[in-house]
């Protein structure tokens, strides 16, 4: 996996590629902790991302509660196998996804 | 007629049989099969002491052949072997090979030896050929004089190990179908045997050998039709194996999943079905399983793949107490597992120390 951040005043874009997983996650978990602060829209762009498990959705859940508080979060580019993922879970109703 | 008890036979570096066990009756047609290397071929030289046993017992009608004191020439005499190399003297010509045995050990006149030669020659149809050398015989016809030449000294059995193997595939049919006219006049012959067709169809019983012994022995229909056991279920059904034992919760997870596509590469199993088999494993085994596992442990982990049937099977055998991962408190990972699967079944078990098994099928 990795992990590409663009800051742009306060909108933090994050390109993730490869696969999030149960190893690669908390990579991610950690690699948006520290880019939070002063953040208020969190684009996460999946256009590269070819694996998702439940420990990346865990990553995401928290990302959203975090982001909940202080803007919003959003995931763009979302392809039909992890799409899938969103909707069999029922992340589609707690993520936004454009 | 034979029974062999705790046959054991140890090489340097390997040992193909490890604790054999069985009775051979009369009159039994017996195909031996299963994977290379599991002790086929050493069974049946076992059986005429052609490898002579590292442990256990062997009696034919009673008498114990592995003891010392036996008469080995006499109990071969009972015995017939057919080779894969056929093993003629090339020196002799198709009768001299024939009558050479009964000669020598059952003290037949050379008249009686030539006209009972020449008589099991005419029921393999080589009458004609008495008098040619074996380098003006085909590969068929070769064997077909060896196997004449088993018979010759009227055994109670022939053994035959793996007697179409070395022939043109043209000259297996001749073979088999003198091989099938012995079974047909009630000979008892053991045969070991790549040819599942022809293993199925001669035989009254199956010998499926692994892990050191006859792992199965049935029917044809019942070995065939429905095996019982894991192993002979995936000889069978020609599955494709990727197997793991995890017992450390920081096992190679990368390693595992890069082993696992490599195995579908190989397998040429479809790229989605490859990634969903992975996030089974990860959602089932990794979320699931492993977190309700103690710190010692044993999580084995397997994939089974049917080339014929485009199925690919996963199966996870785990100790500790009994856990129907169906009804896991991980309902995101199990969602994540059931999308991806056609079924996920479960059950109580009691083997080699496991108490659990989930079989998956992946969609």
């Amino acid at each position: 996996m990795t992990i590409e951040k663009t800051l742009n005043g306060t909108e933090l874009t994050v390109v993730v590629s490869g696969k999030l997983d149960t190893t690669t996650a908390p990579e991610l978990e950690d690699s948006l902790k520290e880019s939070f602060e002063g953040i208020t829209r969190l684009v996460l762009n999946f256009e590269n991302l070819s694996y998702l498990s439940s420990a990346g959705l865990r990553v995401l859940l928290t990302s959203q509660k975090v982001m909940n508080k202080q803007g919003e979060m959003v995931i763009q580019n979302v392809n039909e196998t992890i799409n899938e993922i969103f909707e069999v879970t029922g992340f589609v109703d707690v993520l936004t996804i454009e | 007629m034979i029974t062999i008890r705790h046959l054991k036979k140890e090489y340097a570096n390997a040992t193909p049989l490890k604790d054999v066990n069985v009775e051979i009756h009369k009159g039994d047609v017996i195909s031996v099969i299963g994977p290379s290397g599991t002790g086929k071929s050493t069974l049946i030289r076992c059986i005429n002491l052609l490898e002579t046993p590292t442990s256990g017992e062997i009696f034919v009608d009673g008498e114990c052949i592995t003891d010392k004191k036996c008469n080995i020439n006499k109990v071969r005499q009972k015995m017939g072997m057919v080779f894969q190399s056929f093993n003629l003297f090339n020196h002799m010509n198709v009768i001299e090979n024939i009558m050479a045995a009964p000669m020598d050990l059952l003290k037949k006149s050379k008249q009686e030896a030539y006209d009972y030669g020449i008589e099991l020659l005419r029921t393999v149809g080589l009458a004609d050929k008495a008098f040619n050398y074996p380098d003006q015989l085909s590969g068929g016809q070769k064997q077909r004089v060896a196997i004449v030449r088993a018979l010759a000294m009227e055994p109670e059995i022939i053994l035959l190990d793996e007697p179409t193997s070395a022939l043109d595939p043209t000259m297996v049919g001749e073979v088999q179908a003198v091989i099938r006219d012995l079974a047909r006049k009630g000979l008892t012959l053991m045969i070991v045997t790549h040819e599942m067709r022809f293993a199925r169809e001669i035989a009254n019983r199956v010998f499926y050998m692994d892990e050191g012994g006859v792992y199965e022995d049935g029917t044809p229909e019942e070995i065939f039709d429905n095996p019982k056991k894991e192993k002979t279920i995936r000889f069978i059904k020609h599955l494709k194996v990727f197997e793991h034992l995890i017992t450390s919760k920081d096992f190679d997870f990368i390693g595992f999943n890069t082993d696992l596509e490599e195995f579908g590469r190989r397998n040429q199993v479809a790229p989605k079905t490859i990634y969903r088999a992975q996030s089974v494993f990860e959602e089932l085994a990794v979320q699931c399983v492993l977190p309700k596992l103690d710190k010692d442990f044993k999580l084995n982990v397997a994939f089974e793949y049917s080339q014929e049937e485009e199925t690919l099977f996963m199966t996870l055998k785990y100790d500790g107490d009994t856990f129907d991962v169906r009804n896991t408190p991980n309902v995101i990972s199990f969602a994540i597992a059931e999308n991806a699967s056609e079924s996920i079944e479960y059950a109580e078990i009691d083997e080699d120390g496991f108490k659990n098994l989930v079989t998956v099928k992946i969609k």
